[in-house]
């Protein structure tokens, strides 16, 4: 990479190779208007918002896709440049339904901030006033193709970043559209339901459900935090009002993710419908009965002492709450493990990072249904394949990924694929509980040629491993202390233990055999850290406050702990 | 120098406009050492006079020949003429009309909405027969000052106004230049 030197507005401007226009304004804190640019996208110059003048070019050049050379020199405020953007507005007002008065978006809008910027106190050009689809058939959010200016983001979000592949464009000028797959509804399409697109669009177009109308960005509270959905660990920008959870939006340029979430981390836990637990609950005539923390901790106490105790973790929890756990079942004499099985050693191989995938050459997937339970790892993987990448599945079920894989194999052939990987550059095998040995003994010739990512399926299995919980399952023992945080458990679950104490979010098939319920905050009203794949510690911020009779697992273990020594 | 001579009146709107308006609060005490309110919906008088005013302002679309011909008379008996809100520079919120044809939108409206029995369109010699399109004011007759917003805010109305009273044409831009609730 070497420098280039560019006038810039009359000033020397210096900046990289490959800069365009545009990135090299902005870096010497020149603005230039856009519409269908996005920093996190490909550049495109369709809405021709961002052209510029440069001398001894004929014509004005779009900035956002003009490579910025050494000499040149660019004028990016004029009269002209102005006159042609207050055109290109203009024509986009004249498209569709573009009345500010009743759209969501209203106050938030890239567009409007445009018209603003250029003056548009009213429009040249008459109006078609011809009526566009609005598609509801997904959940959680919806397309208003009336409020659509093509600007393509949403097209290149789900292309580039979720390597999805479902919006497309269809027809030609003036009647392009948005499309699903070979235009089908959204809902009824491959959509995955990230979001992305959602968070790109500039417009009202697409409309999230749920925070629709719900404030605008003046009056809203943003607070970072770490998905706790599962072992990935996305950044989360949380939005907020009134104490209501509105919305979630990814984080750009944040790790592992950049950016990117996929339907659990953005939207499923803001439709939560199971029953809250609130309050200390203890078993009294057969009957959970409403307790105050000060009886159901005093009980649990009474009923450690001199019992023999098994604590059992569902990884879904901080770090803090899981070593006090293991703490405390340690200071009782009594074992401790984890719920969820955990993805055995290779004994070959370096660790990768979930990054890692984006550019490997060949990938291999064993054992692991990213694609469903760490979605985020799976969208990486299509998008190495989208870059060239071959990905092998080797599996005996079924695996979302087969659609785009190279080569999908059973277990019992699983050194085909080694044999295929073995003039590969860079391998990285995505592998999770599901690996057979047989696989594990089959890519052994590959060595440490392999770089490995162990999907575990706790959601915060890394910290569950620091704490030295190992997978275990329910024994009978006198008590059993069940740490599960918001985990759903299986109905199937019993525990054979005589009295049972359960720490949880919800109400569910194991409180109902619970002597004792302890109430959990949820991942937005935690504090603490988590561990991510990656092996970072990741800090959870409060986002909001958890109801009054809730309290956190690390403090409730430190009570109990208390109580335990008197 | 005597009083500026002002005429409003409202088109196809909901008085949101003429309500901001008076959202000027006690300013309209130092607005009236200057202006004379010759006509108004609010007033007595609903017709600017046959010999004129200095500014006429109009809010509300165009959406009936009624309102086709208030505008056409307010334009030729003001100098200068204002259009103030969304309806009266963009056609506002009554343009969802235009996404139907006319007769569609009256059978909706008068004899299909859930909560009507036996409904039917009205028709009467004294109701003015409905536009094909619901426009802004704009697109009938040349307007000197559009002011958007749905409505306007109090502040954004006061500064067109003592603009104009400076003798200025008034600059939109800032905070006085917003589409919808968006001032509010």
């Amino acid at each position: 990479m070497s420098e280039i030197h560019l006038k810039i507005n009359d000033r020397e401007v210096t900046t990289q190779s490959g800069q365009t226009v545009l990135e090299a304004a902005k870096s010497a804190g020149v603005e230039i208007p856009v519409l269908c640019h996005h920093p996190a996208l490909s550049n495109w110059g369709a809405c021709r918002m961002c052209v510029v003048e440069v001398e001894g070019m004929r014509t004005l050049q779009t900035a956002c896709t003009l490579p910025a050379t050494e000499g040149m020199v660019v004028k990016t405020h004029t009269e002209q440049t102005f006159d042609i953007r207050k055109f290109v507005l203009e024509l986009l007002f004249s498209e569709r339904n573009h009345y500010c008065m009743y759209c969501q978006m209203s106050g938030d809008c890239e567009l409007q901030d445009q018209a603003y910027g250029h003056g548009l106190d009213h429009w040249t050009y008459p109006r078609p006033y011809e009526k566009q689809e609005v598609d509801a058939t997904r959940k959680y959010f919806i397309m208003d193709h009336n409020r659509c200016i093509l600007c393509s983001r949403c097209v290149r979000a789900c292309t580039e970043i979720a390597a999805n592949h479902t919006l497309g464009l269809r027809n030609r000028g003036a009647q392009t559209m948005i499309s699903a797959d070979l235009n089908v509804p959204f809902g009824a399409s491959s959509c995955v339901e990230c979001g992305t697109c959602l968070q790109v669009c500039p417009t009202g177009a697409l409309i999230d459900a749920r925070s629709a109308y719900g404030g605008r960005e003046k009056d809203v509270t943003h607070t970072q935090t770490t998905c706790m959905q599962c072992s990935v660990g996305c950044d989360l920008d949380v939005v907020t009002r009134y104490n209501r959870l509105l919305r979630v939006d990814g984080v750009w340029d944040s790790a592992p993710n950049g950016g990117l979430l996929c339907v659990d981390g953005r939207f499923t836990p803001l439709y939560e419908t199971r029953k809250r637990v609130v309050k200390p609950l203890v078993r009294k005539d057969g009957k959970l009965t409403e307790s105050s923390w000060e009886e159901a901790l005093g009980l649990v106490a009474d009923t450690l002492k001199g019992s023999t105790c098994q604590g059992l973790a569902a990884c879904a929890t901080t770090n803090e709450a899981l070593a006090a756990f293991a703490g405390l079942m340690t200071q009782l004499g009594g074992q401790a493990g984890r719920l969820e099985p955990v993805a055995p050693a290779l004994g070959y191989g370096v660790p990768a990072t979930v990054a890692d995938v984006l550019d490997a050459d060949f990938i291999i997937v064993a054992g692991a249904q990213p694609l469903e339970y760490q979605r985020v790892v799976g969208y990486f993987i299509h998008r190495a394949a989208d870059k060239g990448a071959t990905v092998a599945v080797i599996g005996d079920s079924e695996n979302a990924l087969n659609k785009r894989a190279a080569l999908s194999v059973a277990s019992a052939q699983a050194g085909v694929v080694a044999q295929a990987a073995a003039d590969a550059e860079k391998i990285v095998l995505v592998y999770s509980v599901g690996i057979k040995p047989e696989v594990v003994a089959a890519l052994k010739p590959l060595g440490d040629k392999v770089s490995f990512l162990a999907l575990d399926p706790a959601r915060n299995g890394k910290g569950a491993e620091a704490a030295g919980l190992k997978p275990q399952s329910p024994t009978k023992t006198d008590v059993a202390y069940i740490l599960l945080g918001e985990q759903p458990v299986a109905d199937a679950l019993r525990v054979p233990a005589g009295f049972k104490v359960v720490q949880t979010a919800y109400h569910s098939a194991l409180t109902e055999q619970a002597d004792v319920v302890l109430p959990t905050p949820l991942w937005y009203e935690r504090s603490g850290h988590v561990t991510t794949l990656d092996g970072v510690d990741k800090s959870l911020q409060t986002v909001l406050p958890a109801p009054a009779d809730v309290r956190d697992e690390s403090v409730v273990l430190a009570q109990l702990t208390a109580l335990l020594r008197s | 120098m005597g009083k500026i001579k002002v005429a409003t009146q409202w088109l196809e709107a909901c008085a949101g406009c003429h309500m901001s308006f008076l959202d000027i609060d006690e300013r309209i005490v130092e607005f009236f050492k200057h202006v004379e309110l010759t006509s108004s919906p609010l007033t007595d008088l609903k017709h600017p006079p046959e010999e004129g005013v200095d500014v006429g302002i109009l809010t509300g679309g165009i959406g009936n020949e009624d309102e086709l011909h208030e505008a056409q008379e307010m334009r030729e008996r003001s100098k200068l003429l204002i259009a103030l809100g969304d309806c009266a520079v963009f056609g506002g919120i009554c343009t969802m009309r235009n996404f139907f044809p006319t007769e569609e939108v009256l059978r909706r409206g008068y004899i299909e909405t859930e909560s009507t029995v036996d409904g039917q369109i009205p028709q009467h010699e004294d109701l003015a027969p409905l536009t094909d399109k619901v426009s802004g004011v704009g697109d009938v007759v040349p307007v000197d000052i559009y002011l958007p917003g749905c409505p306007p805010t109090a502040d954004a109305i006061w500064h067109v106004l003592t603009e104009l009273l400076a003798g200025r044409m008034p600059k939109l831009e800032g905070k006085v230049l917003k589409y919808g609730m968006d001032g509010g």
